[in-house]
């Protein structure tokens, strides 16, 4: 009796604890998610109230209108997806050898992709943008792809190595009594059954590309802007346009987020899986 | 050659070529760069200079402080994001029945582009609409909503603009050391327990050294990333006030962006990138094979 109440209070502590912890690191997003659906004119009130007194969705009309972010959304969307058709098609293969045929290159190879994960961007960002330059792929789509496959193509193969360890080598081996050739077993019988670590390991590349800043930063100026750029500027080209730049913040950052809530298990098992090995 | 070894090669191949041309490659030009003196504004200046560019890196005021500060920047972002995300973990692995829904909500700043995060922050904290300080002045900690300049203040500057990476990142450090405190086995914590240990003995001698891998990985892989962070500092000063929140990769694009030197940004890049292998051969040595071995 004694100890089920002793374990009852402590309940309630470890639960208030855990909501306190919970809610702070979620009022930020919230407090966004109210500001974003301010008048314009409201969002600089002094003192800043957290929630909206007028519901508006002028700041959304407002960045929606403007020229300029709906085409950084597009040019995002486009380097975004062949970024991970690239980083996919070139790690997906390079991932099942490495894993199923362990020899010195292959070790080699991952460890490299290991360590390229350290790399500095703005290290690496400093020569891409003289290599970019003298193809001329400055400001071009391809070039900004190529910059984002940089990064994307190692985390790729981290995740698809992860996701291949999980898969016995006798699949592979029955296809080939059954008369494949290797190249054939991986395509017909290894490829159908990892469509899921694919998805994910896609969307984690996705994600990478969508979110990158400092190389297009450093390697687009006018045609290319990707979203993140246009963003940042409309805290410095428009004055503290903060409004417009909740609202692109949201529509921004939102798709990301549901999309990453519906496939909460498996990423969160790829995210920490990866990143740690990575 | 035989026709594994072959199938080999052919599947690694493009992938070896795409990390050649945009990983190897660039390293290489970053290296050889960084022993010449460019221009890249004013007309074409290319000369060989030998090891001029390094010793100007190691001998600027500028680039030490910039690299002090990095350090600062990683230390503190590195233990609240610690502090934090550990003590998360221990709170859902101590809530009784599913922590499921805390450990949803929690994984949202995970999910935030880092750019968003620091806008969001910079909003947070900015002078007068800042609501976190009308916040701090309604819980009686500060008497005046101007008290504390987070991102004017020379001083704190630098602390300040890791608040947003804190907020990213500690949901990071949750996750993962969840992970590993649920793989704990249970009867080793009830042994303890009949043993006459109490809670807190039971964390000391059992959890912590069982969770010391774990800790290992998060501690150096966070420390890496915080060292490398660019955007999320860049979206809330740009380096301000007075280079008080400029990190290194950010003086080297300063560097290479706003006065086109490509020599000297390339000699420091160099020298970041040899600082960063070393920690990611440390990372290898200590973690990443005992796991494999």
């Amino acid at each position: 009796m004694r100890s089920a109440r002793r374990l009852n209070f402590n309940g309630i502590v470890i639960n208030a604890a855990a909501f306190v912890l919970v809610l702070s690191y979620a009022l930020p997003y919230v407090y966004l998610l109210m500001t974003s659906i301010k008048p314009a004119a409201d969002v600089q009130q002094i003192p800043p109230s957290f929630f909206p007194v007028v519901i508006s969705f002028e700041n959304f009309r407002d960045v929606l209108q403007s020229s300029t972010l709906p085409r950084a959304f597009a040019s995002s969307l486009i380097v975004a997806v062949l970024t991970t058709i690239l980083s996919l098609a070139v790690a997906v293969p390079a991932a099942y050898v490495a894993t199923h045929y362990r020899r010195r290159i292959t070790t080699l190879f991952l460890l490299f992709a290991l360590v390229t994960r350290m790399v500095p961007s703005v290290s690496l960002g400093v020569p891409l943008f003289q290599l970019l330059k003298s193809l001329g792929l400055l400001d071009t789509v391809p070039g900004l792809v190529l910059a984002h496959t940089s990064a994307a193509v190692p985390l790729a193969l981290l995740l698809m190595a992860a996701f291949f360890e999980g898969v016995p080598k006798d699949l592979e081996e029955a296809a080939r009594m059954d008369g494949c050739t290797r190249f054939q077993a991986f395509l017909k019988v290894i490829l159908p059954i990892m469509t899921g670590g694919i998805a994910v390991t896609a969307l984690f590349t996705f994600i990478t590309s969508w979110n990158e800043f400092l190389y297009a930063l450093l390697l687009t100026s006018e045609s290319t802007k990707t979203a993140p750029i246009v963003i940042a500027e409309y805290n410095s080209v428009y004055g503290l346009a903060w409004g417009a730049m909740t609202a692109a913040a949201v529509l921004y950052s939102l798709p990301v987020i549901i999309v990453t809530l519906a496939l909460q298990k498996q990423i969160v098992g790829g995210l920490t899986f990866g990143a740690v090995k990575g | 050659m035989s026709g594994e070894d072959r199938f080999v090669l052919c599947m690694l191949a493009p992938a070896l070529a795409i990390l050649g041309l945009l990983v190897a490659y660039p390293v290489g030009l970053l290296v050889f760069d960084s022993f010449f003196k460019v221009d890249t504004i004013t007309p074409h200046i290319r000369e060989w200079i030998g090891l001029k560019n390094y010793i100007d890196a190691l001998t600027s005021k500028r680039v030490a402080e910039s690299a002090f500060r990095t350090i600062q920047y990683s230390i503190f972002a590195l233990f609240f994001e610690f502090t934090f995300g550990f003590c998360a973990a221990l709170l859902f692995t101590a809530l009784p029945g599913q922590s499921r829904w805390h450990r949803t909500i929690f994984t949202l700043p995970l999910m935030v582009p880092p750019i968003v995060a620091g806008l969001l922050w910079r909003f947070l904290l900015v002078g007068n609409i800042g609501i976190l300080n009308y916040g701090l002045l309604h819980l009686g900690v500060i008497s005046d909503p101007d008290a504390i300049a987070w991102l004017s203040d020379e001083d704190i500057v630098i602390y300040s603009v890791s608040f947003a990476d804190i907020w990213l990142t500690t949901s990071f450090v949750a996750l993962v050391s969840y992970a590993g405190l649920t793989n704990i086995p249970k009867d080793l914590l009830e042994a303890a327990r009949i043993d006459g240990a109490n809670a807190f003995k039971r964390f000391w001698h059992v959890t912590l050294p069982l969770m010391r891998p774990v800790i290992a990985v998060v501690v150096i892989v966070r420390g890496v990333d915080a060292a490398k962070t660019f955007d999320l500092i860049w979206i809330q000063t740009q380096g301000g006030p007075n280079h008080a929140s400029e990190v290194f990769s950010m003086n080297i694009y300063q560097r290479m962006v706003r006065f086109g030197d490509l020599g000297e940004a390339s000699a420091s890049g160099t020298l970041f990138l040899i600082v960063m292998m070393a920690l990611a051969a440390a990372a290898y040595w200590k973690i990443w094979r005992p796991v494999h071995a």
